[in-house]
């Protein structure tokens, strides 16, 4: 029965084909480490959060006089409104805390290098979507600090040229940051995420093309992959457990550990909070924000901090394949790179001062200082590392990447387009 | 980069020298029953007839434990589902204070320090030698001092406002989430459970890449 009606089906969608093409016996590099865990466990928080917003937003009320109390109504007397609540806030602290993991295992072992280009820039544009989903997502409680994040973020579109003041006002639905918003905001946030799910198709469809990196960073011969399931669905899996346990330490035994007082006091445009602090996430960019002395410069700085991101695969112009594990400088860089993400977070944290804007300066210099001395830094480590002989393999799969190169420049010459 | 560790350094190492508040006398709150209830008794007593506590009704007092004959003669004629609302309204609040005194279902958790910040708050105040009385946590606080610290000289009757401001606090922390004693114990199950499965799945994994390696 069950076969007739799989064939039935395969007769008219390709649904035998996909599953052994993408999943059962989709190739795997056998030496994956754990880090390659983590784009699985962003899409298990994307559909966590998906599922349990659903829910959410059956108790909810986007309306700037009810949200507040519909919260508490939520965290109160709604069955196990208070687990949905701290397990979607904290999902929200998690993805990030993922997501960055899984941008700094692709940093690490050069995985945005070709042919995985089209998966960085994918990534990128998940990446600023899953920023806008949270700073949305972050007005709806309508707290003192949803209030007040949103105002001194909207306020940055001021810097538009010519139509700064429309803009800012186009966005809110007001003047200030109002019960307009507060819908708005409430409508693009249950929508986002879903767009983010497209997104996740595309990443993934492009991944199954080009297939997975691995830690050595040489594409390895067909003999060297493995089936995606069983081996790596049981690792993941495992992997998850482990996620899901330190998830769940946070949900039931520090869920506000990561809420910041002001936001439980209701939202009052009369009365600006001591200091105005975003979540944690945002923190390096937020510092960058503030360390460039002039609104636009801050603000373009800013935008280019979350972008540069994206130019990694030009700036990177070694011939040496892979990343960290075969290149020293850019192993040394990115713990260097990762450190100052640290204090550029200690300084966003922090009210300014003297002595937090002379850190923010010289960790933001470093910043892009890091970025844009990639292309003499890598062509440096390249002459280097020539110079003191590299490993037969490495050197075996260069020389066939520049047969395959000189081979496919002599076809175009040749007018053969294939 | 030497420049850049030795800045590094230095600002861990004088992390002190920033401007402190105050200092908080950090407590632990109780979570037992009988404190809670004394905590209630106290705040019933002494706060209620400025402060709201809307986000608590009284059936969330019976849920609490609390004997509902008690929570019976305490909200009157009111119904179960009634909140805690002050008993001053907004207008004389306004005219005594010149402000709406905050509800404090919330209070534990809107203050940096939570329930620390509350108890110093409470136990803050002292009068100045020429009889003014002012609170070293809250300098510009509105409030008259609730429990009478600042006149309070007998070293027993000050320890027994210490106590008196820590069942508050230990109430206050309850009704800012009433969920947590209940959070934390489906949570020690769920890691439990959780422990176990991730232990079988390690298990798993290895028997499945066990396999592998023979070949
Ligand atoms: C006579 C009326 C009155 C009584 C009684 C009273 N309060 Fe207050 N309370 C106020 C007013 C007014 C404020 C606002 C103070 C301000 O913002 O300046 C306040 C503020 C507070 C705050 C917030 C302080 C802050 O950081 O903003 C707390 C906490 C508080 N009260 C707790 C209590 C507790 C606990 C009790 C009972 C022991 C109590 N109050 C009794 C009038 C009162």
């Amino acid at each position: 029965m069950k076969n007739r009606v799989i064939g039935w089906i395969d007769q008219r969608f390709p649904l035998s084909s996909f599953v052994k093409h993408d999943l059962t016996e989709y190739p795997t590099p056998r030496n994956l480490s754990y880090w390659w865990n983590f784009g699985f466990l962003a899409g298990f928080v994307l559909v966590l959060q998906v599922a349990t917003g659903i829910f959410l937003a059956m108790h909810y009320r986007a309306d700037a006089s009810l949200s507040f109390d519909s919260v508490q109504h939520i965290m109160r007397d709604v069955n196990y409104g208070w687990l949905l609540r701290f397990m979607h806030a904290t999902g929200a602290s998690a993805f990030f805390m993922v997501i960055y993991i899984h941008m700094a295992r692709t940093l690490y072992y050069g995985s945005y290098r070709a042919p995985r280009e089209l998966m960085w820039w994918t990534g990128q544009g998940l990446l600023l979507m899953l920023m806008a989903t949270a700073f949305m997502g972050y007005l709806l409680p309508w707290g003192q600090m949803s209030y007040w994040g949103a105002t001194v973020i909207t306020n940055l579109f001021k810097v538009t040229p010519y139509f700064g003041d429309q803009i800012v006002t186009w966005l809110r639905g007001d003047y200030s940051v109002s019960d307009a918003t507060l819908t708005r905001f409430f409508s693009l946030h249950y929508l986002l995420p879903f767009l983010i799910i497209g997104g996740v198709v595309v990443h993934l469809v492009a991944l199954h093309t080009v297939k997975s990196s691995n830690p050595s960073g040489i594409d390895l011969a067909a003999r060297d992959n493995i089936p995606f399931h069983p081996y790596f669905t049981s690792k993941d899996l495992f992997g998850l457990g482990i996620f899901l346990i330190v998830y769940c330490i946070f949900v039931f035994f520090f869920p506000n550990m990561l809420m910041d007082p002001a936001n439980f006091i209701p939202a009052n445009p009369m009365q600006t909070p001591a200091e105005i602090v975003p979540e944690w996430y945002f923190l390096p960019f937020y510092a960058i924000l503030r360390s460039v002395p002039n609104m636009v410069g801050g603000v373009v700085a800013m935008g280019l901090s979350v972008m540069m991101f994206a130019f990694m695969p030009f700036l990177d112009r070694s011939r040496i394949p892979g990343g960290a594990s075969n290149r020293p400088m850019v192993k040394l860089g990115f713990y260097l790179f990762i450190i100052n993400m640290l204090v550029l977070g200690y300084v966003g944290a922090h009210p300014v001062s003297e002595r937090t804007l002379l850190i923010g300066h010289i960790a933001t210099i470093f910043y892009f200082g890091s970025f844009f001395l990639i292309p003499f830094i890598s062509k440096a480590e390249e002459r280097w590392l020539i110079k003191r002989g590299l490993s037969p393999e490495l050197k075996e799969l260069m020389e066939r990447e520049a047969r395959e190169k000189t081979q496919s420049q002599a076809r175009r010459r040749s007018g053969d387009t294939k | 980069m030497k420049k850049f560790i030795v800045l590094l350094i230095l600002c861990c190492a004088s992390s002190q020298v920033w401007p402190e508040e105050a200092t908080l006398q950090n407590i632990k709150v109780d979570t037992d029953l009988p404190a809670i209830e004394r905590g209630m008794d106290d705040l019933m007593n002494n706060c209620h007839a400025c402060h709201s506590l809307k986000y608590i009704s009284y059936l969330d007092l019976l849920k609490l434990g609390i004997d509902k004959k008690k929570v019976d003669f305490m909200r009157g004629d009111q119904p179960l589902a009634a909140p805690l609302t002050g008993m001053l309204s907004d207008e004389a609040a306004m005219q005594m204070f010149g402000l709406v005194p905050p509800d404090l279902s919330l209070m534990t958790k809107a203050r940096e320090g939570g329930p620390s910040y509350v108890y110093s708050y409470l136990l803050g105040y002292y009068n100045t030698p020429d009889g003014v009385t002012h609170n070293r946590i809250f300098p510009a606080t509105k409030m008259p001092d609730p429990l009478g610290i600042s006149t309070a000289t007998d070293p027993a009757k000050r320890e027994e406002l210490k106590k008196t401001a820590h069942d508050i606090v230990s109430f206050l922390a309850w009704a800012s989430d009433p969920h947590s004693a209940e959070r934390h114990r489906l949570g020690y199950y769920v890691i439990g459970y959780l422990l176990f499965l991730t232990a079988l799945l390690y298990a798993v994994k290895n028997r499945i890449w066990a396999g592998l390696k023979k070949h």
